[in-house]
């Protein structure tokens, strides 16, 4: 409660700071400090000091799942901050007004994992699409920004409609919005709860981009302004997993065996789609698009296995993914030339920014030693777990064995070949940032109870 | 027919669909046999004027997607969102008594919400015609 | 300064081994646990330490031994430019590490770590001068060959695993898992080991990469080829006695491998011409004779003997060492001859150091020989002989080896008669050291016939080793035989002395030329496992690689490669066509779960 209420004064703030700020880096130490506001006074919330007690009729609970997530995802939102805070200003002139979106986004977010009802997760899922159809488009001079954000707009009030129509109809059968009431099922359930979790499915698979509703991710992460899809893909979709697995968790537990398979097929598509799509682009930020598909895909293994190891695995998966693929996009949007032979020479240039890139990228393949290489070992883990569909599992480690190829085309770029890459100025923040990052992706590759202890106790 | 479409809601079978299939396949059925029938039967004549829009029988000039100036749609939203919002207060004012003191606070944060973004679009200047 | 600080973490150890060592002698003798290693389903591996009487007495050799020679290595290695030395230092520092790690392991995967970890350093070490790629190849030779000893090593362990889930020695050892082992189970284990053994501590048939390690640097070969790492093998087996003792297979493989071992490299060592070489084949011989005293069961013995042979053998590495320095390089014998004068203190060490092989009393090697010698004669009598014509040989080649290189006449170049010069002291002190230990190392171990409670070495390793079954001979029976024993070496030594004061060198003919190419056994496994070998490689290389996997390889890259280029056509940038394919799959999942998928 603390965060939500929080985040939500803090986007006011900024909004209003960047009517009476005129300094840029004023704006922008505003932003930073209230990030580490919000991400303190969420830690307390975790430790037991709540601020705010506020009636939600149990629409609204704050567990621990919940609290964890909330802090991973401020505290990737804190050094995302750190890193591209700078990089913000040079999308528009509404400068304050984007610090101000980022802050309702988290709001958003902090909606959608924590939500017991319905409408919640409408609204929470509500709160993070719309400042994103517009953090899109906010390179206004910019066609392709343009063109992104309002495909992105057109296909994601598609999904709202589906989800709204899924809520509808499980409304007309419950009569509730609760997720705990629509769980107690345990005869045969009616069509109209297994259409209407179909139709949630549907939008919930729309929002994290998964296959075959996937098609606008790559168009979108691409047209917009590298700043906001570094975020977009990262956060955000960590979020909207969050909001999945509680779905489907609390809310449609008990027909686990009717949503098993479904979960398996779409799981495959997406992991199919996304690693060997990415494996032919050309341009580093489409595939990290793409590869963006294929990291979800190993989350779906989260929700599709659901048991206490896919939870946990999902908050590490979350937390790897995050840190790896903001420092990725970090640098990236350091780089003058998006394509994989801009990157050609970078080592020589730039060993510092290579060295923690080549990190980042190896978590994201799942090489040991990186947090990403835990991740992908819980999910499995815990897919293996249900014990059914053994082929999923093989098929996952199959497509973590394609995914290196378009990864290390990065490393090889870097390191092995001759190039002079032109970057942008880069700060010592910005380093030691990256080194903090990088350091945090090893060392939850060692230990990853740092992260999971919170989660008990 | 209102009947066979009520009975089986609850139960998980698709045939409890089958009333929903049908009503979908009566109502496309329709809409197609009612444009096939319209084409088929009517005569055709085709003028010039016959081919042009219809507008209330004002000539039409021009080229309707005419480049406007944002400011119009920007008060012209803003408008509807400010209206839109006045609208909860007709639920309060209905349940006034009712809701007492801490339905007062909650409409005043409302409104302080509501205050908050009008300043806000003052000062982005959203509302200045002239510039 | 990097040899002060090399010396002086390894001084440090040694004084911790002294104040470990004297714990264990008071009875402390414990297990520390650090933290679990590995841990897997119900399979627990911690990372733990075991300080007892057996590893504390290795933990005195290798420390102190290896100080002496750190010591002694700042002299000679002199002439290398600072980052090599430095690079030297660093290696020989892990491999200290690596030995303290495999005697200090309380379960057999920490030993197999430091057991690694030695085999990597010694082959750092004898590739040390990587420029010459003959050193290169010897080294290759015997990190391959130890590899197929480490991989017995591991097969053991799984074996282990498998069988009662455990390798910590203070489980494996206990009454009831052994119980639970089957006696082929632990024939089959214990042979394993051996087999590991064998490949550390070069015995048949795998004990061709010794001589050939020698490509060294000569402290090296002192501390690694002599004194410590090959003793690794008869350590483990020492730890496991618990193990050999219920195998009468593998008792009688180990003893009679060592003893073929001895022989082998014994006779071997008669016609080599180059000073380290038969330092190297008398390696080889008296690790033989370790196996030989763990064979039949006398492990206390075989430790006593690991003991002094440190002592002598690296002794007799530093005088060589010494010699090679004098002589400037050359370690061909046949041009060394009548050094006694110039290079009194060599001389009279190296001199000390053959008393000592030979097993001449009162010098330690007397002791831990007649030890051995004993124990073989209780076992049985046939081996007891031929173990004595062994240690008759011994003494022949190693006096061979003294007089050749210090009496006599000067046989080198004018140049190398003027440069010959004394080493100097941080090379002459250890070698004095040294000489010390070699006479008084063996009054640890007095025999019983001497001095009552004489032998307190097996007295102090009695907590890890089970004294043996009472003594069979009796008291005046061993006195005949040492004495047989000790007259017949004397009487070798003077033979010798007869043949070689003054030396002949001719071309070898008949057994001598065989001996002179060690029985031909490189070229043996030349043609029986490296050529075939060689033939399946290519053989594999050209048709297998190419054809089949190259082609899967790269096939599986190009179906993807393809399957990227026609899935990106999917991707068109129409939001129609996107929302058409969204629909489609959708309706699609409706049809499934409701109609299909009852």
């Amino acid at each position: 409660m603390n965060a939500l209420l929080l985040s939500a004064v803090l986007g006011v703030v900024m909004m209003f700071s960047g009517i009476w700020l005129k300094s840029k880096s004023a704006i922008r130490n505003v932003a930073i400090v209230g990030m580490a506001l919000l991400l303190v006074v969420n830690i307390l919330e975790m430790s037991g000091m709540i601020f705010f007690r506020i009636d939600t009729k149990g629409m609204i609970v704050f567990d621990r799942f919940a609290l964890l997530f909330d802090s991973i995802a401020f505290l990737s939102t804190l050094l995302y901050l750190f890193l591209s805070a700078q990089d913000i200003e040079k999308v528009g002139i509404n400068y304050a007004d984007y610090f101000a979106l980022i802050f309702f986004i988290l709001c958003g977010i902090t909606l959608t994992s924590s939500f017991k009802s319905l409408l919640i997760l409408f609204l929470g899922v509500e709160i993070i699409s719309i400042p994103l159809y517009i953090l899109t488009g906010s390179d206004k001079r910019n066609l392709k920004s343009n063109e992104a954000s309002l495909k992105y707009f057109l296909l994601g009030s598609f999904s709202t409609g589906l989800m709204l129509m899924g809520i509808a109809l499980i409304y007309g059968d419950k009569g509730s919005f609760d997720t705990n009431s629509i769980n107690l099922i345990t005869e045969t359930p009616s069509a109209l709860i297994v259409a209407g979790m179909l139709l949630l499915l549907f939008s919930m698979a729309f929002k994290v981009s998964a296959a075959p509703f996937h098609f606008w991710a790559p168009d979108v992460y691409d047209g917009a302004p590298t700043v906001f899809t570094s975020f977009m893909a990262t956060i955000v979709k960590a979020a909207v997993f969050i909001a999945f697995i509680r779905l489907f968790e609390e809310a449609f537990g008990n027909l686990q065996n009717k949503w098993q398979l479904l979960m398996a097929i779409i799981t495959v598509a997406t992991l199919f789609i996304g690693n060997i799509t990415a494996v032919f682009q050309q341009s580093v930020k489409r595939m990290l698009a793409y590869s963006s598909i294929a990291q979800a895909g190993f989350m779906m293994l989260s929700v599709y296995a659901m048991n206490a190891e896919a939870k946990e695995g999902l908050l590490l998966y979350s937390a790897a993914y995050s840190f790896a693929t903001i420092g990725i996009f970090a640098v990236l949007i350091k780089m003058k030339d998006y394509t994989f032979d801009g990157f050609n020479g970078f080592a020589k240039h730039q060993p510092l920014l290579a060295a923690t890139t080549t990190i980042f990228l190896l978590s994201l393949a799942g090489i040991p030693l990186t947090a990403g290489f835990l991740a992908k070992f819980y999910m499995l883990k815990a897919a293996l777990g249900t014990g059914k569909y053994l082929w999923l599992v093989i098929f996952a480690v199959i497509m973590a064995a394609v995914s290196v190829y378009y990864y290390f085309r990065v490393i090889q770029a870097m390191y092995f070949k001759e190039g002079d890459p032109p970057v942008l100025q880069i700060t010592p923040v910005f380093k030691w940032t990256l080194v903090i990052l990088a350091a945090l992706v090893i060392l939850l590759g060692i230990f990853p109870n740092l992260l999971l202890t919170w989660y008990y106790f | 027919m209102i009947h066979l479409l009520q009975t089986g809601l609850n139960s998980a079978d698709s045939g409890s669909f089958l009333p929903v299939a049908v009503q979908f396949i009566i109502a496309t059925g329709l809409v197609a046999f009612l444009m096939f029938v319209t084409h088929m039967l009517g005569p055709k004549r085709k003028t010039t004027d016959k081919l042009q829009n219809f507008s209330s029988g004002i000539e039409t000039h021009g080229d309707a997607r005419q480049p406007m100036a944002i400011k119009y749609f920007l008060t012209a939203i803003l408008f509807v969102l400010f209206d839109v919002e006045v609208i909860f207060f007709y639920p309060y004012a209905v349940n006034f008594k009712v809701l007492g003191w801490n339905g007062f606070w909650a409409v005043m944060l409302f409104v302080g919400f509501f205050l908050c973004g009008f300043i806000y679009i003052l000062k982005k200047g959203a509302l200045k015609w002239e510039e | 300064m990097t040899g002060v600080i090399g010396c002086g973490v390894v001084l440090a150890s040694f004084v911790l081994s002294i104040m470990v060592f004297l714990q264990v002698k008071d009875g402390h003798s414990q297990v520390v646990d650090y933290f679990n290693f590995i841990n897997v389903g119900d399979l627990k591996i911690s990372f733990a330490f075991q300080l007892d009487q057996l590893s504390s007495l290795f933990l005195l050799i290798i420390t102190g031994v290896g100080f002496l020679i750190h010591v002694y290595s700042i002299s000679y290695m002199q002439e290398e430019n600072p980052g090599q030395f430095g690079r030297y230092f660093s290696f020989l520092n892990l491999f200290i590490f690596s030995m303290l790690l495999l005697v200090m392991g309380a379960n057999y995967v920490i030993m197999f770590i430091g057991w690694e970890g030695v085999g990597l350093c010694s082959y750092l070490l004898i590739g040390y001068w990587f420029k010459n790629n003959e050193f290169n190849k010897a080294a290759n030779k015997a990190f391959i060959m130890n590899r197929i000893g480490d991989l017995a090593f591991l097969i053991a362990l799984f074996w282990l695993i498998a069988k009662i889930g455990t390798v910590s020695y203070s489980e494996v050892f206990s009454a009831t898992n052994l119980a639970r082992l089957k006696s082929s189970d632990i024939t089959i284990i214990t042979l394993l080991l051996f087999t590991g053994a064998a490949g550390k501590s070069a015995q048949i048939p795998l004990y061709t990469w010794l001589p050939d390690a020698m490509a060294g640097p000569t402290p090296v070969s002192a501390l690694i080829h002599a004194a410590t790492m090959v003793t690794a093998g008869i350590y483990m087996i020492a730890r496991s006695n618990a193990l050999y003792s219920l195998s009468q297979i593998s008792m009688n493989v180990v003893a009679i491998t060592g003893l073929a071992t001895a022989i082998l490299a014994a006779t071997i060592a008669l016609k080599q011409n180059d000073i380290k070489k038969v330092l190297a084949y008398s390696t080889v011989s008296q690790l033989g004779y370790m196996f030989l005293a763990l064979g039949v069961g006398a492990y206390s013995a075989g430790v006593f003997h690991v003991m002094t042979h440190a002592f002598f053998k690296a002794l007799l590495f530093l005088a060589a060492g010494s010699v090679i320095h004098a002589m400037g390089g050359e370690q061909d014998i046949r041009k060394m001859g009548g050094l006694s004068k110039k290079i009194k203190i060599t001389y009279i060490t190296f001199l000390i150091g053959c008393i000592a092989i030979a097993g001449i009393p009162p010098f330690s090697g007397f002791f831990s020989k007649d030890a051995i010698l004993l124990a073989v004669f209780e076992h049985n009598k046939i081996l007891y002989v031929i173990a004595l014509l062994g240690a008759l040989l011994t003494a022949f080649y190693m006096f061979r080896l003294l007089f050749i290189v210090f009496t006599g006449a000067f046989r080198g170049t004018d140049e190398q008669k003027d440069h010959t010069h004394e080493s100097p002291g941080a090379m002459t002190i250890p070698m004095i050291i040294l000489a010390i230990l070699s006479v008084l190392g063996g009054l640890v171990g007095i025999p019983e016939v001497f001095m009552h409670g004489g032998d307190k070495l097996t007295a102090f390793l009695a907590p890890v080793i089970p004294l043996q079954a009472g003594e069979i001979v009796s008291h005046n029976t061993e006195l005949i035989l040492m004495a047989i024993s000790s007259l017949l070496v004397i009487g070798v030594v003077v033979f010798a002395w007869f043949l070689f004061r003054k030396t002949r060198f001719s071309e070898s003919k008949g057994l001598g030329k065989v001996l002179e190419n060690k029985w031909y056994v490189d070229e043996l496994y030349e043609k029986i496992f490296v050529k075939p070998l060689n033939k399946l490689g290519a053989f594999f290389n050209s048709v297998f690689e190419r054809s089949v996997i190259d082609d899967l390889v790269n096939g599986v890259g190009r179906l993807v490669n393809y399957g990227s280029r026609q899935l990106r056509l999917l991707q068109s940038g129409q939001v129609g066509s996107y929302v058409l394919l969204m629909v489609v799959s959708m309706v699609l999942i409706f049809i499934l779960q409701f109609f299909i998928r009852k």
